[in-house]
């Protein structure tokens, strides 16, 4: 079997979990990937010598360069290496990256056919392209986080806008690197914060730009839905939620009105338009009763033996148990050396041909220093050990 | 003319509806894929049907449909008969990719499986959006909110007691249709080393397990309920970084736990008693005394607008944001510039309206939005008689005969 991204060379200018990410999704699905590890940074195995569970799944299948990034050796160093290799990913800003010489200008300068991806907070372009990469601000600025609660209820940070940034720059630097495949030509791609939490919130944004209702503006109250088959949350007896989604209710309507006890000919829900706008909220009031009467299970049931589109909201645990999550490899059980049994996240795209891999858990800070060198930079053993001697290596 | 795209020759059969699937192939169009949306002769693509979001009128375009599928030609065949099958298998025989998130028994149905089309043309790549992944156990219909159901993403959010929170119409979706787009663009990458085609699937289950990854990993490490319960903002692991309600609007607060932007922060909010506070003397009292330091943070705030601590931030270099609407999202200079934002022209209503636009940025190959999505069946003959070579006669005889539209 054969990896998808055969022969790449990714240097990684990462500092945070989604740009580190990033880079791992490309390091999972075969991409030789270098992580510049400098002195100052916090990550790595836990002082108390736990799990660093962050540090595995954000830097794993990845090699480690150690290098003093204050030293003008260090320095050079590196933009030597950055115009060695195909891709080079950060979320760095840009100030920053000119002052060492690893931005774009530089960098293409050095080797045009570079792939560059750049993740920020806010885009490359535009008044605030200088704010930092937090995605906290990102989503504050997205327009999603007040839609999130019931009314009357604080903004929701949900901390998932970053995720999509992650996906988006690893898709960029594919689509770079296919072009460049073809023709030659390298460029820079880029991926924000703002774009990550604005994308995730498509339809919700693309409704407001169309019909520009101050209610697509506003949290809906969960009893004031626009379909109350579909999207809806209605409590169980036992406390725990069930989500109902089915917004064919032409089709769906007879057998959720039987398995709720309530009568599906009752001239009030007779008809989709009925149903989902004339007496929507008595729909609502009605399956918000009818849900309490059992507890979870007894839905869960119903739900998977009718094969209807509704299922009981779970937490964590049910992802963390789940034997088909470990089937698919979303989820890996590892057996480690000193720490003994851990579960990860695995992979979230299954390929047949050129299959996501674990290789290895993220590397000691500076474990493939040497090697680099060596064999990306040709060093000889002699200068590798004289720059080890003066700690530009560490 | 149209620029050159970096997916210029790559040819999608998108066999798709509603969101995950088809954005996926959205993403290959405005890059430049020839996507052909495949649909049925009869109303199409679910999509289109959409009448109403949130209990309000969708208007006079029909912006759900019509922004997805942008960039897109549409098809309209019966897959029920042997010549809508026949037509199917010759598109095959000609596409670099077969995109679908329909069921497998549909896929069944209309002898469009992996087995069937991988036969007929071993470089195909054929990329699935399914609910629960290849080994998944559950067979009934998925749609995005009921997978994040399952996921535990809703149940950690918001204030404790309140309801679980989805993460926003399609938000799952959206993460599953962009790991799809990367997925084909690996399996395109190395389809120019292998010369092979392959199977690949991105369901909602694992691009939802990437979307949580950050606290479902450290529950996956940890057990701790922490991660998998709603943390009330008044109990933050560091109250400094947490949302606060200004007099007018709420706002996000982004200050390290450390003691030196604490006593920014605190002259910033002409707080000089708190400063002195000895509760919040360091950063280990400020984490162990939260609840009360949001409270005494709540009060200061309530006493200015945003604006007002926006100004005074900006000079002392503090981050932080107010936390607007799509109101203030939709004037932002920063989502126009970078093209998150776009006008377009729609036919259907002849004016210019607003999208979402291109969320990765490309120097040398950026996308564009050409056109938003096609009319249903519009673009069934000229492929039929272009791409695969039937005459006129046949296109009429299948038109007659309702297997196109």
């Amino acid at each position: 079997m054969s990896v998808a991204l055969e022969n790449v060379v990714v240097l990684d200018l990462t500092t945070q979990l989604w740009g580190s990410m990033a880079a791992a999704l490309l390091a999972d699905f075969g991409a030789e990937v270098i992580r510049v590890d400098d002195r100052q940074g916090r990550d790595g195995p836990q002082p108390d010598g736990t799990w660093n569970h962050t540090f595995d799944l954000v830097h794993r299948n990845k090699k480690s360069l150690s290098v003093d990034r204050t030293s003008e050796r260090g320095q050079r160093l590196l933009t030597t290496l950055a115009a060695k290799v195909d891709v080079v990913i950060t979320d760095r800003r840009e100030p920053e990256l000119a002052a060492d010489g690893l931005d774009y200008a530089s960098v293409s300068a050095a080797r045009p056919d570079t792939v560059y991806a750049q993740g920020s907070g806010f885009g490359p372009k535009g008044p605030d392209a200088g704010l930092p990469p937090l995605d906290e601000l990102a989503a504050a600025r997205a327009g999603m986080m007040p839609l999130l609660p019931q009314p009357d209820q604080p903004p929701v940070y949900a901390g998932h806008g970053q995720m999509y940034t992650s996906v988006m720059l690893a898709y960029g630097v594919v689509v770079a690197l296919f072009h460049r495949k073809k023709t030659g030509e390298g460029q820079r791609v880029d991926a924000s914060l703002l774009a990550g939490n604005m994308y995730g919130a498509s339809l919700d944004l693309q409704a407001y730009l169309a019909i520009g209702e101050d209610r697509l503006l506003q949290p809906v109250s969960r009893l004031d839905a626009g379909n109350p088959m579909s999207g809806v949350l209605y409590p169980s007896q036992d406390g725990l939620w069930i989500a109902v989604t089915m917004p064919d209710t032409d089709r769906w309507w007879p057998m959720l009105a039987e398995i709720t006890g309530l009568d599906a000919a009752d001239p009030r829900f007779d008809t989709h338009d009925k149903r989902c706008s004339d007496n929507r909220l008595a729909l609502i009031a009605a399956l918000d009763d009818a849900f309490k009467q059992h507890p979870a299970e007894y839905w869960r049931k119903i739900f998977n033996e009718r094969q209807m589109s509704a299922d009981v909201i779970e937490d964590y645990e049910y992802p963390a148990t789940d034997p088909s999550a470990r089937d698919n490899r979303y989820i890996l059980d590892l057996d480690d050396a000193s720490l003994g049994p851990l579960r990860t996240l695995g992979f979230p795209i299954f390929m047949t041909d050129t299959p996501a891999r674990l290789r290895a858990n993220a590397p000691r800070r500076g474990q493939h220093s040497a090697e680099i060198l060596r064999d990306l930079l040709d060093y000889s053993e002699r200068d590798i050990a004289a720059l080890e001697q003066e700690g530009v290596l560490g | 003319m149209t620029m050159a795209g970096p997916l210029d020759g790559i040819r999608v059969l998108d066999l798709t509806m509603w969101f995950q699937g088809p954005v996926a192939g959205q993403h290959l169009a405005d890059l430049g894929a020839e996507v052909i949306h495949l649909e049925s002769p009869k109303g199409g693509d679910f999509a289109r049907g959409v009448r109403s979001i949130k209990a309000l009128a969708i208007g006079d375009w029909n912006q759900y449909f019509l922004v997805i599928n942008r960039n897109k030609k549409s098809m309209a065949v019966d897959l029920n008969t042997p010549d809508g099958k026949e037509i199917a298998h010759r598109l095959v025989e000609t596409s670099d990719v077969f995109l679908t998130n329909l069921s497998a028994k549909a896929l069944e149905k209309w002898n469009v499986t992996y087995d069937e089309l991988a036969k007929r043309n071993p470089r195909l790549i054929y990329a699935m959006g399914s609910g629960y992944g290849p080994y998944g156990r559950i067979t009934k219909p998925s749609f995005d909110m009921t997978v994040q159901a399952l996921i535990g993403v809703m149940a950690r959010q918001g204030e404790p007691g309140e309801p679980p929170i989805y993460l926003g119409m399609g938000s799952g979706d959206a993460m599953g249709g962009m790991m799809a787009a990367l997925g084909i663009m690996l399996a395109l990458y190395a389809r120019e080393t292998t010369g092979r085609g392959q199977f690949l699937d991105a369901s909602l289950y694992g691009a939802q397990t990437f979307m949580a990854a950050p606290t479902l990993q450290a529950y996956l490490a940890t057990g701790s309920p922490r991660y998998a319960r709603p943390v009330s903002r008044t109990d933050p692991d560091n109250p400094l970084w947490n949302t606060y309600r200004a007099k007018d609007q709420w706002m996000f607060l982004c200050v390290p736990n450390e003691d030196t932007p604490w006593k920014t922060l605190c002259d910033s909010l002409d707080a000089g008693t708190l400063a002195a506070d000895p509760r919040f003397a360091d950063p280990e009292k400020r984490r162990a005394q939260a609840t009360a330091l949001v409270a005494a943070l709540d009060a200061r705030m309530a006493t200015r607008d945003a604006s007002a601590w926006m100004d005074r931030w900006t000079k002392a270099g503090i981050d932080a944001s107010p936390i607007v609407t799509f109101k203030e999202l939709a004037a932002d200079p920063q989502a126009w510039d970078n093209d998150y934002l776009l006008n377009a022209h729609c036919e259907e209503v002849n004016r210019e309206v607003k999208i979402r636009g291109l969320p990765v940025g490309f120097t040398k190959t950026p996308g564009v939005v050409e056109t938003l999505g096609p009319q249903l069946g519009q673009d069934t003959e000229l492929i039929l008689f272009e791409t695969l070579g039937y005459d006129w006669d046949k296109i009429g005889e299948l038109k007659a005969g309702g297997t196109i539209l």
